[in-house]
């Protein structure tokens, strides 16, 4: 972190506001516009979305576990799981909506945590190759961390639509609790990781 | 600048952001562990099948409240059975007892009524019926039938042992006078004992109906029995005579006893008459042999002091008679075994009684106590034993027989007749008829010339002239009466003239011309 790229901001002292986006001195430790905290660099960026990723992984763990909707028809209640949901799916023959759940629920979030997970490996590592992947890498992280809560919205949809009293009615389950924490999670994790980091290891040489 | 940096970092130490992880693992562990200490005990239950038991779904419910989930359905070990594994809820710990028993609720059908209607939508059910045991079981065989009566239903349970199974179903009713109190629960045959155990429930406050000295019987269908009493025909209710059921009550002349706990056993009489056999507790049991026969005298026939009832018989001893006897065994009279009871006689249901009537059966054959054969029905050609005192016969001996003292016997009634006529016809063949009739046949033909040579005489000149001549001399003697008479009458008048001549002598004159 000490070195930064020849050529950037950093080098001169100056510091990108977090809120008004002002580059200022970082020397005066306040944006001179809005007041905010000036930081060359966003503070503890790996840190925090280290922690933030294991906290998703644990997450993940009750989220695919525990039963994420409770179907009663006709006095007999069945619990699903996600994976369970989807081979539920996969047996009635709907496969284009299995593979929307499977996708979502289970794709994603494990594919944006491995990403990230790799993103801030490498940042630790200083390793300077394929930045450019890791680039964009990191925007396909966060532009598919919006569509991770698809299985939630399928089960708020249920659980609000069906309810037909003692015929069939459909409750959400507490893994629905775990899988919404855990989309959250990891996209404050996105969130507080600073892509200017994976340049940072470019050292003095130019972009 | 660049040495501060670190020194700032330092200070800072480990980011709060930390802490969001450690919350969530936290969190993590402190789920499983309330998941780990709350789930209830795990048990298993041994089914004969596991039709409509699906892991997962069917609930183990007791008094209609689900306490647990069957979590697994598989093969027993034999391949004969369903092992069910169910999680309870923590709750239900407590109703896992030594005796709890577990059934599935299926609708089911029978002429006792219709039950378990609410498992057509919902799907089968485990039913729970805690018991009163040790705590702590956990594995548990299912009921084959349905309990009829919900567990924890306050009232009397027993079992009612019976040698037959007679129409006794599950759900038949308990009977007392006719009104139905409770229902027989379940049936089942003991290899051991084979005896026939129905598990019985009486329903409160009917249940303090049932007392120590209590006896049940078969009240099903129709019972007929020709006895030494008579002909009898007896009939339940409707009812009961379609699905069969159970009746109770007290013997004849005898008290409630002492109130009972569940789980008593009861005996299961085949008739409400048998009930009466054997009300009194203290008997002396007796062995009376006859050497006449002893067809229709039937195990329970009544002994009779003098027209009382007073015991009955047990059984015939042929078992003891042929190891008694070995091979010399025939012809010999046949033992029975008869139970006197000292409470039908002025001796007291007491072990007292009992002994006073030894003792007095010991005296009184010194004075000719016997037994007899009886005939009781003439119809039914059943049999009792009478014993009365018979003062002509000569003093025995009490003998033993199998270890048990003996009454002497004599013939009698029917069978002592039966004795003389068979005399008499016997000396009747020892008639020799034919030598009579031979000799008579004889007899009869020299009769017959004899005859002959009667009326030949008859018809000879001799016989024939002889009423004339009967005649002739018949005047004679008529004339010789008639002067016997003048003499006897000149006898009368003039009895010197015997000696004197019946001239008669003039009368004297008077001599007035005579000188």
């Amino acid at each position: 972190m000490t070195a930064f790229p020849a050529r950037s901001a950093a080098v001169e002292g100056l510091a990108c506001c977090h809120v008004c986006y002002k580059l200022a001195p970082e020397a005066i430790h306040s944006c001179p516009r809005c007041g905010s905290a000036l930081h060359l660099r966003a503070p503890d960026s790996l840190q925090r979305t280290l922690a933030l990723l294991i906290t998703a992984s644990i997450l993940y763990i009750p989220a695919n576990l525990l039963p994420i909707m409770t179907t009663e028809q006709l006095g007999r209640s069945i619990d699903s799981t996600i994976l369970g949901g989807v081979i539920l799916l996969i047996d009635m023959g709907s496969y284009p909506v299995a593979a929307v759940i499977f996708i979502a629920s289970v794709l994603i979030p494990i594919g944006k945590l491995f990403m990230m997970f790799w993103l801030c490996w490498g940042v630790h590592q200083n390793h300077m190759t394929s930045q450019r992947q890791r680039t964009s890498l990191y925007r396909i992280t966060e532009f598919i961390g919006r569509w991770s809560m698809v299985d939630v919205f399928v089960v708020t949809v249920l659980v609000v639509l069906i309810q037909l009293g003692g015929v069939i009615r459909i409750d959400s389950g507490p893994a629905a609790i775990a899988f919404g924490a855990l989309v959250i999670v990891t996209m404050l994790a996105a969130e507080s990781f600073d892509p200017r980091l994976i340049w940072d290891a470019r050292g003095d040489r130019d972009g | 600048m660049a040495d501060a940096t670190p020194e700032v970092s330092k200070r800072r130490g480990i980011p709060r952001i930390w802490l969001v992880p450690i919350i969530a693992l936290l969190l993590g562990i402190w789920m499983v562990y309330w998941t780990w200490h709350n789930q209830g005990p795990e048990i298993t239950i041994t089914l004969a099948n596991a039709e409509g038991i699906e892991a997962g779904k069917t609930k183990i419910k007791t008094r209609s409240v689900a306490v647990g989930l069957v979590e697994s359905v598989r093969l027993g070990e034999d391949l004969e059975s369903v092992i069910v594994t169910a999680r309870l809820d923590p709750v239900a710990a407590n109703l896992l007892r030594e005796d709890t028993q577990f059934w599935v609720v299926r609708v089911r059908v029978g002429l006792g009524g219709v039950s378990g209607l609410g498992t057509l939508l919902s799907g089968g059910y485990i039913e729970l019926d805690p018991g009163e045991g040790a705590p702590g079981r956990r594995h548990f065989e299912g009921l084959k039938d349905v309990p009829v009566t919900p567990g924890g239903t306050p009232g009397l349970k027993f079992t009612l042992l019976s040698e037959e199974a007679g129409a006794l179903s599950v759900g038949n009713p308990i009977l007392y006078n006719g009104f139905q109190v409770g229902r027989v629960e379940s049936t089942d045959f003991d290899v051991e004992s084979q005896h026939i155990h129905h598990r019985a429930f009486i329903d409160a406050p009917y249940d303090a109906l049932v007392t120590s000295t209590t006896r049940f019987w078969n009240a099903s269908g129709i019972s007929f029995n020709a006895t030494a009493d008579g002909i009898e025909l007896r009939t339940g209710s409707l009812q009961t005579m379609l699905i069969g059921g159970v009746a109770f009550g007290l013997p004849d002349d005898v008290k409630a006893g002492q109130p009972v706990e569940d789980g008593i056993n009861f005996e299961l009489h085949p008739d409400r008459k048998s009930i009466n056999d054997q009300p009194y507790e203290h008997y002396v049991e007796y062995v009376v042999a006859f050497s006449q026969s002893v067809r229709g005298l039937r195990p329970g026939a009544p002994v009779e002091y003098r027209g009382l009832p007073s015991g009955r018989v047990e059984r015939l001893m042929l078992e003891e008679l042929a190891a008694e006897s070995g091979e010399e065994g025939e012809g010999r009279p046949i033992p029975i075994l008869v139970r006197l009871e000292p409470g039908r006689l002025p001796f007291g249901d007491t072990s007292e009684g009992a002994a006073r009537l030894k003792r007095s059966i010991e005296k009184g054959i010194q004075n000719g106590f016997r037994a007899t054969l009886e005939t009781g029905n003439l119809l039914t050609g059943s049999l009792f034993i009478s014993l009365d005192i018979y003062p002509d016969e000569e003093a025995a001996e009490q003998g033993t027989f199998a270890g048990r003292p003996t009454i002497p016997t004599i013939a009698s009634g029917i069978d002592s007749i039966a004795k003389k006529v068979t005399q008499l016809l016997d000396k009747l063949n020892e008639l020799r008829l034919e030598e009579v009739t031979d000799s008579a046949d004889v007899t009869l033909q020299e009769l017959t010339v004899a005859i002959t040579e009667l009326r030949a005489l008859v018809s000879s000149h001799g016989v024939q002239s002889l009423p004339n001549s009967i005649e002739s001399s018949l005047d004679e003697l008529d004339r010789t009466l008639n002067s016997v008479r003048a003499l006897a009458d000149a006898l009368e008048h003039q009895p010197n003239s015997l000696i004197f001549s019946r001239e008669p002598t003039p009368d004297p004159e008077p001599r007035a011309t005579h000188p």
